[in-house]
């Protein structure tokens, strides 16, 4: 890609591997969130210290969120939303590290995100509905109901596309600007480009999870 | 300050975040469209009109979303103004 150097890009060609670059750093990222959550919760303690403390601080922010947009009905998909955040979160941080690229700038990363998000809120609302779930398509006047049908099911068509593509924009976009600005001027100038990488990262993990918990929600409830 | 400044960040992001979701609506619209046309030979009735029924279903998404970012605002001040 527009990277000098990638060490798993370095590894698949060793490797010859036929898998993407973003398939090798999306299962890094995996493994350090297993390996993180297996050394938090190795040794539970009631007063909690060091690294046990710190997850314990991600997740409570995560879950009074989640509390807080869906409601105490929403407590339920309190998991699928903290591993998006999480993983999310992760992903857009590793591209920091020199020789690392985060797979949220492949935009194959994101419809798989998306996707799942879409599925989950469509499920949910049938599970909590039933066949009433039909009714959030189909609004308040029985005679635009058709028209209103199809409106809604694009409506709904946009949702996954917008959220995988607002995802890649803005990682793929920080990596170029990165990358333009490192080979005109190596030293120093990339530096603010970094600075805003940071906040980009958590603004779009931030932003993810609370669409998709939005989205939740709004299967949730009550047609209108 | 610190609440302030966290509210502003979410805020941003939030807001920042509701133009795609018309674009994208669109996008969706005229593709939908765009592919109908091709398949049943009717240049250019289906894209208009899935264009659009697209741009409605952008507007209505933006209108959703905005509606109940300022709802859970509005419900956050009341909060605040129970505690003062």
């Amino acid at each position: 890609m527009t990277h000098p150097f990638l060490i798993f890009g370095w590894l698949k060609e060793e490797l010859h591997l036929h898998v993407g670059e973003h398939v090798l750093y999306t299962w890094l990222v995996m493994l350090i969130l297993i390996i993180l959550a297996l050394l938090a919760s190795r040794s539970i303690k009631q007063v909690p210290s060091g690294l046990q403390n710190l997850m314990e601080v991600v997740v409570e922010g995560i879950s009074n969120l989640a509390e807080e947009t869906m409601g105490s009905k929403g407590k339920a998909y309190f998991p699928l939303v903290a591993t998006l955040a999480l993983f999310i979160l992760v992903s857009n941080l590793i591209a920091l590290i020199p020789g690392f690229a985060p797979p949220t700038a492949n935009l194959n990363t994101n419809a798989a995100l998306a996707l799942t998000v879409f599925a989950m809120t469509h499920l949910v609302g049938l599970k909590e509905h039933g066949i009433k779930y039909l009714k959030h398509f189909m609004g308040p006047i029985w005679w635009l109901a058709p028209l209103i049908f199809v409106i809604e099911i694009v409506g709904h068509l946009a949702r996954p596309l917008s959220l995988s593509l607002r995802l890649f924009g803005n990682m793929y976009g920080h990596e170029i600007v990165l990358m333009i600005f490192l080979s005109l001027v190596p030293f120093l100038l990339p530096v603010p480009m970094m600075l805003m990488g940071v906040l980009v990262a958590f603004i779009q993990t931030f932003v993810f999870t609370l669409l998709a918990m939005i989205y939740i929600a709004g299967a949730l409830e009550e047609a209108h | 300050m610190g609440e302030d400044r966290r509210q502003l960040i979410r805020s941003l992001g939030f807001l920042s975040s509701v133009g795609i979701s018309l674009v994208a609506a669109c996008l969706i619209g005229l593709a939908l469209g765009y592919y109908l046309d091709k398949w049943l030979d009717t240049t250019p009735w289906m894209t208009l009109t899935w264009l659009g029924i697209g741009i409605i279903a952008g507007f209505r998404n933006v209108y959703i979303l905005t509606q109940r970012e300022l709802r859970r605002q509005k419900q956050e001040d009341d909060q605040d103004n129970n505690e003062s």
